[in-house]
């Protein structure tokens, strides 16, 4: 009966955006009101009963207590659980297609500095992989870049939209160092020596430039590179520094902190959990890749990855969990939130997991004004399912991106699905 | 030299201390087979049989010497049963993972001829290899180890139980049917290799002619060896020269040997099973089979079951049309439906993929957990003896701390012909003893002083020679030490593509 109601409402919806209908409708507020459903705000206890008013994209109230808006279109959600989206910490999206096939790869470029390569602008806003995610609950992600010592910026990006100017929530979140892993007991290690001079060559170049800007000395150079590495080294774009054995990790963040970076987000393996006091100690925020690890070494407990979320929050870690952010993950971006299940199994308590998929990737990128809950004043990025959205089990039955209603019929999974179970029913 | 008597004195002292309780060891060299107790009745347990009967709460299962005899309520043990509380607790049978790779030694796939029928796993199996142990732990009872996807007929297969422990003669689970891998699509063709001598064929309608070939050239052996005369006839006759490949072609197109093929598109399964109709023998299942909803009242019809991911897709072109969809569709067609990993990660969490077949599709939990228990059995050949708790059938049981499709649910045991071959508990004394032995080494090597302690930096690691670094550049293997080479190892050609 809930869904009749949803899809007439829908196909209302559609038919006005078909007609010029829409653009007037459109140009005065759009309002849409999910009622009835339990809603898990996630920075908040769960709402029985709620309502949500969404004006324009963004979520306008959040309650029991909510006046619906004359204009609004009403969804009934009753019996279904709300939550909001999930926020992918670290992922190729969109940067690649098929993985054997080269020209559909664009993860990994050459070379050791590549400081001014912004990733959003090779974002393939139709790659079918993206679809596939939102089907997934994942409404967005931070797409990370691949090749060098020095990769350059990543972006937070929606993962809808029809060109990725419109798809960028965040540019610039962070700019991507590949610690060496050599560099651990060798003071004299070549690519970490290559990283020192870039970063000093920057820091020259920076100093030229204001000076020149000054005092109307002659500029440097032009060095998109040494450019590129500004915002860093002022501060107001966060150092992601990648390490995957823990004693890399520890050089790392000697290293980092000797260079004077205080704004350190830690990309590294559940290797991570080994040294969990000194991150919460320093307040070093972690993204966790791939709890679905082997151990890392072949005498650790077989449960040696699963644990690491958990130990992290025993450490008083702040931690987002990604999956292994490249390769086979990347098409099943959409299993992240299982991976947060899983650590739930091997000691991490169901809340926290939960926001380490959601609230904690937002704030660790900086964007927890706009994602990460169903808070009032943020994107009405949400999906409803028919269970714990942890647990693969689950399904997921809508989706609203920006307050817009996504068509999940069209996603190319469940379209090819629809096709061969009629065929099959025909037969 | 003085290291390794210390080592060995050292965990002989470890084994003492625990002979009163069974402890494995992270070697299987070193892991005492576990007892097999007369009669273990596990109490007041959810049960999870993966049969046509319904689940049911708050049974008992008993099994003796290694094989189930009773599911009940309030059963009768026998005096001196071990009794076991199951409360709040879910049983099932031990998963089946019928495409694995988790145990081979020396490369997965001989990746030269177009045909490889006369190479045997069984030959290789690697009784060492820490995945059988970490499978364990994730309620992984049997495996059916496959040859690679590099030649279109493939090595013949060897299916053993997870007897950490045992010799690779005694891992060998002589139940299942025997077994060949073939291969369809981009890998026997080259697309995503290409070695300087170009192989026929490279392209699916050369895959095809090849096989049906290899099925003629073995019929017209068979018929001439069957031609020979005997006696005083056969004199001055030559008889066709002995040839193991034939040989195993010949005992598929008898039906002695089961065919399990590698591909993922309609297209070509259904010329593959067209093949084979016009022998008179039938493909035993089209493994990966991502399109397999595409054929699946085909497959039904010949009778191929399907085993596949359950989620996994677009790492290749022809990988493109995979849904998640595809078990309960190919399941709704009457296919016999399984899910595999074919990924020594994967495989200690298999009951999750079973999940996924809920959230895609929704298929019935029980259905579910049959693609990995039950329904994986059968297309092996031996669903008469595993893959179900069932009176009569080997004892290979999963006790789950909650339900078992459940992503915050762990194994707590995982039982092997009567054993307890996996227990939450020892393996946390095994962990202390680890710990132990690590600290109590550290201890000696620091109090040898400078000199001495520098020998034990050099790292003579086996997966550090050359032959594994290269295998090592794949994700899921990046950081990785000190494993044998054969616990990584995996089908190079199937699914793992370094970006």
């Amino acid at each position: 009966m809930m869904n009749t109601v949803f899809s007439m409402q829908t196909k209302i919806a559609s038919l006005l955006l078909a007609t010029g209908l829409a653009l007037s409708w459109s140009a005065s507020a759009q309002i849409t009101v999910l009622q009835g459903a339990t809603v898990h705000p996630i920075a908040a206890p769960s709402i029985d009963n709620a309502t949500v008013v969404i004006r324009d994209g963004f979520i306008e109230a959040v309650g029991t207590d909510v006046e619906i808006p004359a204009d609004a279109m009403v969804v009934d959600m009753t019996g279904h659980q709300l939550y909001p989206g999930f926020v992918h910490p670290a992922t190729q999206l969109g940067l690649t297609e098929i993985s054997s096939v080269s020209g559909t790869v664009d993860t990994s470029e050459m070379g050791n500095i590549n400081a001014a390569l912004n990733v959003e602008v090779a974002v393939n806003h139709d790659s079918q992989l993206l679809p596939a995610s939102i089907a997934g609950g994942v409404l967005s992600a931070h797409i990370i870049p691949g090749g060098g010592l020095i990769r350059g910026h990543s972006a937070v990006m929606n993962l809808d939209g029809w060109i990725w100017e419109d798809m960028v929530i965040r540019p610039q979140a962070g700019m991507h160092i590949a610690f060496p892993p050599g560099a651990v007991d060798d003071a004299d290690n070549e690519d970490l020596k290559i990283i020192n001079r870039t970063l000093d060559q920057a820091r020259h170049w920076h100093q030229a430039m204001e000076a020149s800007l000054s005092n109307g000395l002659p500029a440097p150079k032009r060095n998109d590179q040494l450019e590129a590495l500004g915002p860093m080294l002022a501060g107001e774009v966060p150092l992601m520094l990648h390490a995957n054995r823990y004693d890399a990790m520890e050089a790392a963040l000697d290293w980092a902190q000797d260079q004077g970076f205080e704004n350190i987000i830690l990309v590294a393996t559940p290797d991570v959990q080994h040294i969990a006091p000194r991150l919460a100690e320093d307040n070093i925020p972690v993204i966790l890749k791939n709890v679905y690890a082997l151990p890392m070494r072949r005498h650790e407990a077989y449960d040696s990855s699963f644990v690491a979320p958990a130990r992290l929050a025993e450490a008083g870690v702040k931690f987002a969990i990604a999956d292994a952010t490249r390769g086979m993950d990347v098409a099943n971006a959409r299993n992240l939130p299982f991976q947060a299940g899983t650590a739930v199994a091997h000691g991490l308590d169901v809340d926290t997991a939960i926001k380490s998929v959601t609230l904690w990737p937002a704030e660790i990128l900086g964007v927890d004004e706009e994602l990460g809950s169903i808070e009032v004043g943020k994107r009405a990025s949400l999906f409803a399912a028919n269970g714990h959205p942890l647990e693969p089990m689950t399904q997921i039955t809508h989706v609203w991106i920006d307050g817009q209603a996504y068509d999940l019929s069209a996603v190319k999974g469940r379209a090819l699905y629809e096709r061969y179970r009629q065929r099959q029913q025909s037969r | 030299m003085r290291h390794l008597l210390t080592l060995i004195l050292s965990c002989g002292l470890i084994v003492t201390a625990h002979a009163a309780e069974w402890t494995p060891d992270i070697e299987a060299w070193n892991s005492p087979e576990p007892p097999q107790p007369e009669a273990v009745v596990i109490r007041n347990v959810t049960v999870w049989p993966a049969t046509e009967g319904d689940i049911i709460e708050n049974a008992d299962v008993l099994f003796r010497r290694g094989k189930i005899v009773a599911i009940g309520v309030d059963l009768d043990a026998p005096r001196g049963a071990i009794e076991i509380d199951g409360t709040d607790h879910h049983i099932t049978p031990g998963i089946v993972d019928n495409h694995s790779h988790a145990a081979i030694i020396g490369g997965v796939n001989e990746a030269s001829r177009i045909s490889t029928a006369d190479v045997r796993i069984r030959d290789v199996v690697d009784s060492e290899s820490i995945n059988i142990y970490r499978q364990l732990a994730g309620g992984v009872t049997t495996i059916n180890l496959l040859h690679g996807s590099a030649n279109a007929i493939g090595g013949q297969m060897a299916t053993i139980k997870m007897r950490w422990g045992a010799s690779p003669e005694e891992l060998i689970f002589e139940g299942a049917r025997p077994g060949i891998k073939f291969a369809l699509g981009e890998n026997p063709k080259q697309s995503n290799w290409r070695p300087a001598e170009p192989r026929y064929p490279q392209t699916r309608p050369g895959v095809e002619q090849v096989i049906r070939e290899k099925f003629q050239t073995a019929a017209d052996y068979q018929k001439a060896k069957e031609s020979m005369p005997t006696g005083r006839a056969a004199r001055n006759r030559i008889p066709p020269r002995p040839d193991h490949e034939m040989e195993a072609i010949v005992e598929i197109i008898n039906g002695q040997l089961d065919v399990h093929s590698h591909g993922y598109r309609a297209d070509e399964a259904l010329a593959l099973m067209r093949a084979a109709e016009s022998f008179g023998f039938r493909i035993k299942t089209l493994q990966h089979i991502l399109e397999g909803y595409k054929i699946a009242p085909q497959m039904a019809e010949h009778g191929a079951g399907g085993s596949t991911f359950i989620d996994w897709w677009n790492f290749k072109a022809e990988a493109t049309d995979a849904i998640g969809y595809n078990p309960a569709l190919m399941h709704e067609a009457g296919v016999l439906t399984a899910l595999h990993s074919d990924n020594p990660e994967l495989a200690r969490r298999m009951n999750l993929d079973a999940a996924k077949a809920v959230r895609y599709g929704g298929v019935d939990p029980h259905e579910a957990l049959k693609m990995i228990t039950a329904y994986s059995a059968d297309q092996i050949g031996a669903g008469d003896q595993i893959g179900r708790i069932a009176e009569g059938y080997d004892a290979d049981l999963v006790l789950w701390d909650g339900h078992p499709l459940s992503a915050f649910s762990k194994v707590t045991q995982t039982w092997v012909d009567g054993r307890l071959y996996f227990d939450r508990e020892a393996d946390q004394r095994m962990q202390e003893a680890l710990e132990a032995e690590r600290a109590e080494l550290m201890a000696m090597v620091l109090n040898q002083g400078e000199d001495d302690a520098g020998a034990t930096e050099t790292d003579t690691d086996p997966a550090d020679s050359p032959a594994t670094a290269k295998r090592q550049t794949f994700n899921f293997a990046r950081h990785l030490t000190g494993y044998r080479p054969s616990e990584l190892d995996h089908d190079e050609y199937c699914v793992f593509h370094a970006n």
